[in-house]
């Protein structure tokens, strides 16, 4: 009874490990990681052979490399180690832009090819019979058959648990979290917005590998063998079906879910008598995780324990009018609404929240454009979408983009912020050859843009959505992050009474802690505009900010964007509302077949008759 | 020289059976944009009930139109009660992977549910042999090579020449597109799921006679094998399926006749791995 009570809780813990580190990527940074398996199963391998004796010591009937015994935890410590230097090379598989399913699909290849080659390959960990006999720690001083020590196993292993569950909830209660969590939600869009992806993903494959090697570690160390039978890729998938069952976004959802599916399963098999053949109910144990899997992904997606929103406006703080998510869809303003709220007239400062002191400053003082295309192209499969375009953005102006559909309008401004890497040309910013410079950096020095079709983050709240662009957080690292709140917290309360500013002018203070998943369709277009001002932008590229936006709105927005160019603030937007242009918008550029037709004021290009040809024909 | 005429053999036998299974798995994905992982459960199970046809006496080369018609049923439901519902919810890709993952546990295990843990083979007759220099051919070998000729055949007859096959090329391309030009796309993904199952399971059939016994779980890895050949030619490229076979085929058997066998199959996992990261769009896909 003590073994099996103790073996439970050693178990409960380990998976606990295994699917927090899961969790931390899958739920937290979107990052769908296959190989899961691989990562606990060298902690295992790893721990043994760190505390096996030399291989001639056990008469030669397994082979392994190592075989150094070393005393507890270095064994611990050593899976911890190898699970994080092991997920190095899988950078290069993530790191790619790869679609999701694909990149998935290759790391779990990966695992298979691994378990493949451990197994065919002896001389490494024993091949297909696996390592046993492991030296359990302490074997020296204890006993490791007596029940004291079983007990004393069994506490470390669910103290570790609690400790890696506040490590990884004090990372992702960060602004470093929230990152993760803008990756996960839209990761081009966070890529436009300053995030470096490859770096927030290799970090997150690290962490997750190092709490996965020492989850192998602690079992192996437990139940003293482990073999390639022991990680399947079919092990995979119950620790997805855990996560995903316990709640993916969400810590305790994991510890949850680990207790429920690859704990519980194991013991209500037990109780099952034995019916059928030998192997039927093992086999109905995997046919039932699989269905469990389907199921929650279908009826409740969200799993038992969903992802907290996390209230961070002033009126939910102050623990007033906390509305429940029904209740706010009905009064939402719309649009419409929320512009009759905003103030008639702005103020002359423009709009509050936007400050880029210094480089705004040089981009004022420097002579000629901000920003400068210069023979500028991109193919697609032999369509020209870009041919050829130089064009050069004056400072401190609102520059219009217009042109028929198809003209290459997106394909210039992706271009131009480095989201789309052009296949000719230079792209200058204030004076530099930025041609080379990955979107997040352009970001970080102050050329941002936003998107044409709707990329707010679906479970950010408005708050959280406009937090995630600011630049240079100091709790928006690995490192500021476990420096904890006291380190980051005030300059974060700075920050989240910049972005409530901005959405009062906004007129959506109602919807301050709405999800953006949660909003209309104009609602979303303003997120992204106050998201991109929160990013403290010297040059903003705007595509079609104002599309499902009402008009009267829209020219209210437009004013106040007129507001910041005399502050320093440069503006280049792709409108198909030629009034809109025409009463913001000066100069105007032309676009169409991927060549720049004409520029100038609206009324001037109303004269010309190939562009009103150009828009005719298109 | 003798072992590399055999590997060639054994190669060109493996890349039928391959090519068979890769082009069913192709189409769906061309069509459907789903990576459907359970392809391989659904083949093994489609073997069975082959199998359990030939044990009551049925010819070999009949239970495998019982397991290509088993194939067909199941893939049908699978699209139309599992992938069909969640994509019209818009779920992500990965979610998607993660759901046809989910199905694979369902359908091998339910498999070794009903069949047990131990491995089964065909009856089959031996029929007239083919001797190329020193290897020969069995009778089933030169009927596994046939199948896949014809199924290649049968394919490229049916995209290029027929009326359905020019609305799968259209709704794989774009299939709101399709739609707005009045084809009826989700009849049209429908058929494709049915054929492309039919497929599957004749390709399950051939797996398990190739194999000569197979259990519940022998698909395993080939499920590899056969991503390395659609992503090999390109994913959602029946031509580039055809040859992606034929190379991991080939690659596969003759590869093993120089290295040890037990890491022949490594050479698809670094092929698939190295088109995943370089290429995903196969050496026959679109350049992106």
């Amino acid at each position: 009874m003590v073994y099996y009570l103790t073996t439970l809780l050693v178990y409960g813990g380990v998976d606990a490990v295994a699917c927090l580190g899961l969790s931390q990527q899958f739920g937290y940074a979107g990052v769908t990681n296959f190989g899961y398996i691989i990562f606990q199963s060298v902690g295992a391998y790893v721990a043994a052979v760190l505390s096996l004796p030399p291989e001639s010591a056990n008469g030669g009937f397994q082979i392994y490399v190592g075989g150094l015994h070393l005393p507890w935890p270095l064994p611990w410590i050593g899976a911890a180690a190898a699970g994080a230097l092991v997920a190095v090379p899988f950078t290069f598989i993530l790191g790619k832009r790869l679609r999701g399913d694909f990149a998935a699909v290759g790391l779990l290849v990966t695992a298979l090819m691994c378990n493949l080659l451990v197994t065919n390959f002896r001389p490494l960990f024993n091949g297909a019979a696996g390592l046993s006999l492991v030296p359990q720690p302490f074997s020296g001083e204890a006993t490791p058959q007596g029940a004291a020590y079983a007990w004393a196993y069994s506490a470390g292993a669910v103290v570790l648990a609690a400790a890696v569950y506040f490590f990884l909830r004090r990372v992702v209660r960060s602004p470093y979290g929230r990152t993760l969590r803008a990756m996960r939600d839209n990761d081009a869009v966070a890529d436009s917005l300053g995030a470096n992806l490859r770096q927030l993903r290799t970090a997150q494959l690290v962490l997750g590998g190092a709490v996965a090697g020492l989850s192998g570690g602690v079992l192996v160390g437990f139940i003293t063998l482990w073999d390639p039978q022991a990680w399947g890729y079919a092990e995979t998938i119950v620790l997805f079906a855990a996560v995903i069952i316990g709640g993916v976004g969400n810590h305790k959802g994991a510890v949850l879910g680990a207790i429920l599916v690859p704990l519980g399963f194991e013991e209500a098999t037990r109780y099952i008598p034995a019916v059928g053949p030998p192997g039927f109910i093992p086999a109905l144990q995997w046919v039932a995780i699989g269905l469990l899997i389907v199921l929650f992904l279908w009826w409740r997606p969200q799993g038992i324990l969903p992802e907290r929103r996390i209230l961070l406006s002033r009126a939910a703080r102050a623990g007033r009018a906390v509305r429940t998510a029904d209740d706010r869809r009905e009064p939402a303003p719309s649009a419409m609404a929320a512009g009759a709220e905003m103030p008639a007239r702005s103020a002359p400062a423009g709009i509050a929240a936007w400050r880029r002191p210094g480089t705004a400053e040089a981009a004022r003082r420097a002579p000629g454009p901000v920003l400068e295309a210069v023979e500028l192209t991109r193919h697609f499969e032999g369509v020209h979408a870009v041919d050829g375009v130089s064009i050069a953005f004056p400072a401190g102006k609102l520059s219009g983009l217009i042109g028929p559909n198809g003209a290459g309008k997106s394909t210039l401004l992706a271009m131009l912020a480095g989201t789309l890497a052009p296949t000719s040309g230079i792209v200058r910013y204030l004076g530099e050859d930025v041609t080379a410079v990955p979107a997040y950096r352009r970001a970080r020095m102050g050329l941002v843009r936003t998107f044409q079709l709707a990329s707010e983050y679906k479970r950010l709240t408005v708050v959280e959505n406009l937090l995630s662009a600011v630049p240079e957080q100091r709790g928006n690292s690995f490192r500021g992050a476990l420096a904890g709140p006291r380190y980051w917290r005030e300059q974060e309360e700075a920050h989240i009474a910049r972005a409530e500013a901005l959405i009062d002018q906004f007129g959506l203070s109602k919807l301050a802690d709405a999800y953006g998943g949660e909003l209309s369709g104009g609602q979303r277009r303003l997120v992204e505009i106050m998201r991109a001002l929160m990013a403290e932008p010297t040059v903003l590229l705007l595509d079609e900010p104002m599309a499902g936006v009402h008009p009267h709105l829209a020219r209210e927005i437009g004013s106040q964007l007129l507001g910041l160019l005399g502050q320093g603030l440069s503006i280049v937007m792709v409108e198909h509302e030629l009034a809109i242009m025409d009463e913001f918008a000066d100069p105007i550029f032309v676009m169409a077949d991927g060549r720049l037709l004409a520029e100038g004021t609206m009324s001037q290009l109303r004269q010309r008759s190939e562009v009103v040809e150009a828009y005719l024909v298109g | 020289m003798s072992v590399l005429v055999a590997s060639l053999a054994f190669g060109v036998i493996s890349a039928s059976v391959l090519a068979i299974a890769s082009i069913g798995f192709t189409l769906q994905f061309a069509v459907t944009n789903v990576l459907n992982l359970a392809y391989a459960a659904v083949m093994t199970a489609s073997a069975y009930v082959a199998y359990e046809v030939n044990q009551a006496g049925v010819v070999v080369w009949v239970s495998a139109l019982v397991g290509a018609a088993v194939g067909a049923t199941m893939s049908y439901l699978l699209n139309r009660v599992v992938y069909t519902p969640f994509q019209r919810r818009k779920a992500s890709p990965i979610t998607l992977v993660i759901v046809s993952l989910g199905m694979t546990l369902i359908i091998e295990f339910g498999t070794q549910a009903f069949v047990g843990g131990t491995n089964v083979s065909y009856t089959m007759a031996n029929g007239p042999t083919l001797g190329v220099g020193s290897f020969v051919f069995t009778g089933a070998e030169l009927g596994i090579v046939a199948v896949a000729v014809a199924t290649m055949i049968a394919v490229h007859v049916l995209i290029r020449y027929t009326r359905l096959g020019k609305a799968m090329r259209a709704a794989a391309a774009n299939r709101d597109l399709a739609r707005v030009c009045g084809i009826r796309t989700a009849r049209v993904v429908t058929v494709t799921w049915i054929l492309s199952g039919a497929v599957c399971g004749l390709a399950g059939v051939v797996f398990g006679m190739n194999a000569g016994s197979f259990g519940a779980t022998s698909t395993d890895i080939f499920v590899v094998l056969i991503l390395a050949a659609v992503f090999l030619g390109g994913p959602g490229e029946p031509y580039g399926a055809m040859v992606g076979a034929l190379v991991i085929g080939l690659g596969t058997e003759v590869s093993a006749a120089f290295i040890q066998p037990d890491y022949k199959d490594v050479i698809a996992f670094v092929i698939l791995l190295v088109m995943l990261v370089a290429r995903p769009t196969g050496l026959l896909g679109a350049r992106t």
